[in-house]
C-alpha cells in the first residue's frame, strides 16, 4: 500500500473552489443586474451558492484535519500563515476607510462649513452607547482568552461557558449597534460624514457578525470534542479574528466617535 | 491707521501672499476671506461702526475666488443654507 513520505497534505480533488468562483461571478454580476434592472434573483443565487460553498468546504477541512489527521505540524503552520495573511489583508481593507475618513475630516471643505463635524451634523455622544460597545468588545476579548486557556488546560465545561459568553457579548454588541443605527440623527446619505461613518462602522459590524459566527462554529466543535488541549487551530484562528475585530473597533471609536465628534 | 489702510486699498492690484496659505491649493484662502468679509461686516454693524475696513477682505476674495463659488455662496447666504459660520 503506497503512502506519502512527507508530512504535507495533498488535498483530494474538490469542487468547492469552482463553486466558490461561480458564486463570486453570480454575486458580482447579480449586483450589476440589481442596480440596473431591479432584480435580485441572480445575486441571491450567488449568495446561496456562496453559503453552500463555505459550509461544505470548511466541513471538508474539519473532516481532513480533525477526523483524518492530515493537519500535521507543518500543515498547521501553513494554516497559521494563511490566517495571518488573511487578517493582514483585512487590516489593509479597513485602512482604506480610515484613509477616507481622515482625508475628509482633517481638511473639511467649504461645502461642510470648513469644520468637522460638518455644519448641521449632530454626532453621537461617544460616552454613551459607543463607550458601552467598547467595554463589551474588550470584555469579549477577555472571555475569548479565558476560553483559550480553558481549552489548553483541558477544562471542557469552562471552555464552553467562556466561549458562549464571548458569543453572547458579540451579539450584545451587534444589537446595541443596530439600535444606534436605527436611532442615529444622521444617515449614510448625509454628506461625507454619513458616508465615512456608516461605511466604516458598517463593515466593522459585518466583521463582528462574521467573527461571532466563526466563534459559534468553534463552540459547536468544542461541544463535539473536536479540540484537544494541544491542537485546536480552528479556535485560535477564530480568536485571532475576534481580537482583530476588537482592535478595529478601538480605532473606529478613537477616530470617528471620539476625535470626530 | 486709516490713511495707511486707504493707501493699501488704493494701491490694491491683487491679493498679496498670505503665509497662512502657502501652498498651490488656494481654496481655503478664498473661503477664509469670504468668511472674514461677512464676519467683519456683521461684527462692525453690530457695534454700529463703519464697515469700511472689511473692504480689504472683499477685495481679496474677489481676486481669488472663482465667480461661480461666490455666486453659489451668496445664494446660499440669502436662502439661509450657507454652511459656514458667519
Amino acid at each position: 500500500m503506497a503512502h506519502q513520505a512527507h508530512a504535507y497534505h495533498m488535498v483530494d480533488p474538490s469542487p468547492w473552489p469552482l463553486t466558490g468562483a461561480v458564486a463570486a461571478l453570480l454575486m458580482t454580476s447579480g449586483l450589476a443586474i440589481w442596480m440596473h434592472f431591479n432584480s435580485v434573483t441572480l445575486m441571491s443565487l450567488g449568495l446561496v451558492l456562496l453559503l453552500l460553498t463555505m459550509y461544505q468546504w470548511w466541513r471538508d477541512i474539519v473532516r481532513e484535519g480533525t477526523f483524518q489527521g492530515h493537519h500535521t505540524p507543518p500543515v498547521q503552520k501553513g494554516l497559521r500563515y494563511g490566517m495571518i495573511l488573511f487578517i493582514t489583508s483585512e487590516v489593509f481593507f479597513f485602512l482604506g476607510f480610515f484613509w477616507a475618513f481622515y482625508h475628509s475630516s482633517l481638511a473639511p471643505t467649504p461645502e461642510l462649513g470648513g469644520c468637522w463635524p460638518p455644519a448641521g451634523i449632530t454626532t453621537l455622544d461617544p460616552f454613551e452607547v459607543p463607550l458601552l460597545n467598547t467595554a463589551v468588545l474588550l470584555a469579549s476579548g477577555v472571555t475569548v482568552t479565558w476560553a483559550h486557556h480553558s481549552i489548553m488546560e483541558g477544562h471542557r465545561k469552562q471552555a464552553i461557558q467562556s466561549l458562549t459568553l464571548t458569543i453572547l457579548l458579540g451579539f450584545y454588541f451587534t444589537i446595541l449597534q443596530a439600535l444606534e443605527y436605527y436611532e442615529a440623527p444622521f444617515t449614510i446619505a448625509d454628506g461625507v460624514y454619513g458616508s465615512t461613518f456608516f461605511v466604516a462602522t458598517g463593515f466593522h459590524g459585518l466583521h463582528v457578525i462574521i467573527g461571532s459566527t466563526f466563534l459559534a462554529v468553534c463552540l459547536l466543535r468544542q461541544v463535539q470534542y473536536h479540540f484537544t488541549s494541544e491542537h485546536h487551530f480552528g479556535f485560535e484562528a477564530a480568536a485571532w479574528y475576534w481580537h482583530f475585530v476588537d482592535v478595529v473597533w478601538l480605532f473606529l471609536y478613537i477616530s470617528i466617535y471620539w476625535w470626530g465628534s | 491707521m486709516s490713511d495707511k489702510f486707504e493707501e493699501k486699498i488704493k494701491n490694491y492690484r491683487t491679493a498679496p501672499f498670505d503665509a497662512r496659505f502657502p501652498n498651490t491649493n488656494q481654496t481655503r484662502n478664498c473661503y477664509q476671506n469670504y468668511l472674514d468679509f461677512h464676519r467683519c461686516n456683521k461684527a462692525l454693524s453690530a457695534k454700529n461702526q463703519d464697515p469700511a475696513p472689511c473692504e480689504w477682505y472683499h477685495r481679496v476674495y474677489k481676486s481669488l475666488c472663482p465667480i461661480s463659488w461666490v455666486q453659489k455662496w451668496d445664494d446660499q447666504l440669502e436662502s439661509g443654507s450657507f454652511a459656514g459660520r458667519i
